[in-house]
């Protein structure tokens, strides 16, 4: 079962003033007000217009401040998923802060072989078992895309099998509001209707407009599907710092809160209260080689930059953590998880997504996800604050113990470790001496995750799900299969 | 500094006027437009090529080169005989049915330019059908896809079915790419190329057009 106490650090990283962040929220709506955006979807852009937007003789969407200040007042500043068996698992919102995979790697690095080969059903599977095991993974998304399948119905088949495989809430794609559909139909059979659902809601969608200023059919239908579904939608615009959105920082996060802004404008005018997730995810392109990064610090300083925006907003944010340029389950891996995990959980970030991601996105390791656990678990200690009440500033203890004494067998030592804040222990890290170190293997760290990953894999898996809901979702996914409407975009 | 390094440097520094200037210069002084072409602009994008694959320059500087090497052109182009200007290939390219996504193929079409391809941009969400109807009318050598969402990379294989329907297949190398797209993928539809970067995009490009030159 899932956790419900939220993380919060006491601990806090903030670096911009109020007339920054000003500065930087004018910016965004004079780019809605002045610059447009591209809307290729009728209805939406009717919507639109009566939420007080104009479609002028360019074709473009102008978005005045009244209409997203309104957005703004109406959002939900906070909202809650729920785990498979309906019970409150992740209140996203102010500083709590909530870790899970991302999806639709093509790669992985097989468990068992360690090879490098095409992603697979069954990786999403081990992905969501082994989420399932670690207890600072919050939610799963699938962390693979199952390259042997016809893509037909693929995001269907994905939504079922991570199902199946844990009970933790889910991050969901979909291709268009066909499959988005059917998914949502299997959420409500789970729940026992669409009312409980939107109640309880058990995933939350990943819906991305396309940088610079425009927003797809596709994208904008499963937008309004979520509203009208009333299921947690983040809408998230992936720029690419100085290809598809300015070079500079702030330019880039003008641009990124330009796009999303304009979907909240959208989402809340259709269904006002209905829960957002603000966000605008930070690619970077190397300038030199042409190859986009996850892991460029210019990338870091936008992510610090959105993060506040968005508590300053006063909207649930979209994060990222636990992922890495690196090829290998190597140093590198460990800084980069480590910097930007570290940076995710300082800022408060609510819904930190990829954890597991390596070489920009295409591949995954299931290790990274052990490795990044182990990583949150240290974190929360030390972000968690010291507490400094008599008994902690233990003066009374000093005095008892006195000059040239020793404090391990104070009781005051016992009672810390036992019932009061306790120790942090490593479960992966090494802090073995040499002699043990060697008699125990030798082990690295990668070598360590891996055979953690193996012993959840060969562990029980969570309960199943009823035989009947299960019956019926397959039948809802081969119907969405085989429907003509499926697998030819438009 | 000689007229050629001159012209060369300014080239590469994407200094467009002075460009013009020296290309103008450069016929008043007796030179011919040949010469000025391949001493001088062709020069100058070897020199650019060189250090972008030693990473010394950015990608926007390269490109800004490009095309201060292309305003140079269009003076000398009147000057020029049959025959005096190679052009490595004529490419016809886009993003698939379905797909949105166009940074990285721009970049490629940017990049092909540069290197002395004639590129026909489709632009996005580009039919089957389209691709060969455009490869067929402009006499392409070389078709290129992108696709960054998994979901539209079938269009790569129902394009190139598209192609052989129209009898293009011999004539025309099909080269694809985009984040999801690898080798195992291209052998499987049968394309002719594979890059994973814009950068290989170009060797492959080259390659190819040698293998059919």
């Amino acid at each position: 079962m899932s956790d419900v106490a939220p993380f919060t650090p006491a601990v806090r990283l903030s670096h911009l003033g109020d007339d920054v962040k000003t500065r930087i929220f004018e910016a965004a709506l004079r780019v809605l007000a002045d610059v447009g955006a591209s809307v290729q979807h009728d209805e939406a852009v009717r919507l639109l217009q009566k939420a007080g937007c104009s479609l002028d003789s360019d074709g473009l969407v102008r978005v005045p401040r009244p209409a997203v200040e309104r957005a703004l007042s109406s959002a939900p500043n906070a909202f809650t998923l729920y785990d498979r068996d309906g019970a409150a698992a992740m209140e996203l919102g102010g500083h709590n802060v909530y870790f899970g995979t991302g999806s639709d790697l093509m790669w992985q690095y097989d468990p068992h072989t360690g090879e490098h080969r095409p992603s697979r059903l069954d990786d999403i599977a081990r992905v969501a078992r082994v989420c399932e095991a670690l207890p600072n993974m919050d939610f799963v998304m699938s962390g693979a895309y199952p390259t042997e399948l016809d893509p037909r119905g693929v995001y269907a088949v994905t939504f079922l099998t991570m199902m199946r495989n844990c009970t933790k809430p889910l991050v969901i794609v979909a291709e268009s509001e066909i499959d988005l559909g059917v998914i949502i139909d299997v959420a409500a059979d789970v729940r026992g209707g669409r009312d409980q659902l939107r109640e309880r809601p058990y995933f939350l969608a990943y819906v991305e407009p396309v940088s610079p200023l425009s927003h797809p059919a596709e994208s904008v239908a499963k937008l309004l599907l979520c509203a009208d579904a009333g299921v947690p939608v983040a809408y998230v615009p992936a720029p690419l710092l100085g290809a598809t959105s300015p070079v500079s920082s702030a330019g880039h996060v003008v641009q990124g809160m330009a796009e999303c802004l304009l979907g909240l404008v959208l989402h809340q005018h259709r269904a006002p209260g209905a829960p957002f997730m603000f966000g605008v995810n930070q690619g970077t392109l190397d300038m030199v080689s042409g190859q986009p990064s996850y892991a460029a610090v210019e990338g870091f300083m936008n992510y610090l930059t959105v993060v506040e925006m968005a508590k300053w907003l006063g909207l649930p944010n979209w994060g990222i953590s636990g992922c890495t340029d690196s090829q290998a389950i190597d140093a590198q891996l460990g800084l980069e998880v480590g910097e930007l995990t570290l940076l995710s959980m300082l800022l408060g970030s609510n819904l930190n997504h990829d954890v597991g991601f390596m070489g920009f996105g295409l591949t995954g390791a299931l290790e990274e996800i052990v490795i990044t656990d182990e990583f949150v678990s240290m974190n929360k200690k030390l972000l968690s604050g010291i507490p400094v009440q008599d008994e902690d500033l233990a003066v009374n203890v000093i005095a008892e113990v006195g000059p040239k004494g020793h404090y391990l067998r104070h009781p005051h030592t016992r009672r810390y470790l036992r019932k009061g804040p306790g120790q942090w222990r490593p479960r992966l890290l090494n802090r073995d001496n040499r002699d043990r170190w060697v008699e125990c293997g030798g082990l690295d760290l990668r070598e360590k995750a891996r055979r953690k990953v193996q012993a959840i894999l060969e562990s029980e898996g969570p309960p199943t799900l009823d035989p009947v809901l299960l019956a019926l979702a397959e039948e809802r996914v081969a119907a969405l299969k085989a429907s003509p409407k499926v697998g030819s975009p438009s | 500094m000689s007229l050629f390094e001159d012209l060369k440097l300014n080239v590469e520094q994407g200094k467009k006027e002075a460009v013009l200037a020296l290309v103008a210069q450069a016929l008043d002084q007796g030179h011919s437009a040949q010469q000025i072409l391949q001493q001088g602009l062709i020069a100058a994008m070897d020199i650019v090529g060189a250090k972008m694959e030693q990473e010394e320059m950015f990608i926007p500087e390269v490109l800004r080169a490009a095309k201060t090497m292309e305003a140079g052109l269009e003076i000398l182009k009147p000057l020029l005989g049959v025959g005096d200007m190679q052009v490595s290939g004529k490419v016809v390219m886009g993003t698939v049915k379905g797909d949105l996504h166009d940074i990285g193929k721009n970049l490629v079409a940017m990049l092909l330019s540069s290197a002395g391809f004639e590129v026909i941009d489709l632009g996005i969400n580009v039919a089957p059908a389209v691709f060969a109807q455009k490869a067929e009318e402009t006499g392409a050598d070389f078709l290129g896809m992108s696709a960054l969402l998994t979901t539209t990379m079938p269009m790569m294989a129902a394009t190139i079915e598209e192609l052989e329907k129209a009898g293009l297949r011999g004539r025309v190398r099909v080269l694809i790419g985009g984040a999801p797209v690898t080798q195992a993928y291209a052998d499987q539809i049968g394309a002719d190329g594979y890059a994973s970067d814009a950068g290989a995009a170009i060797k492959v490009a080259k390659e190819l057009g040698a293998l059919v030159a």
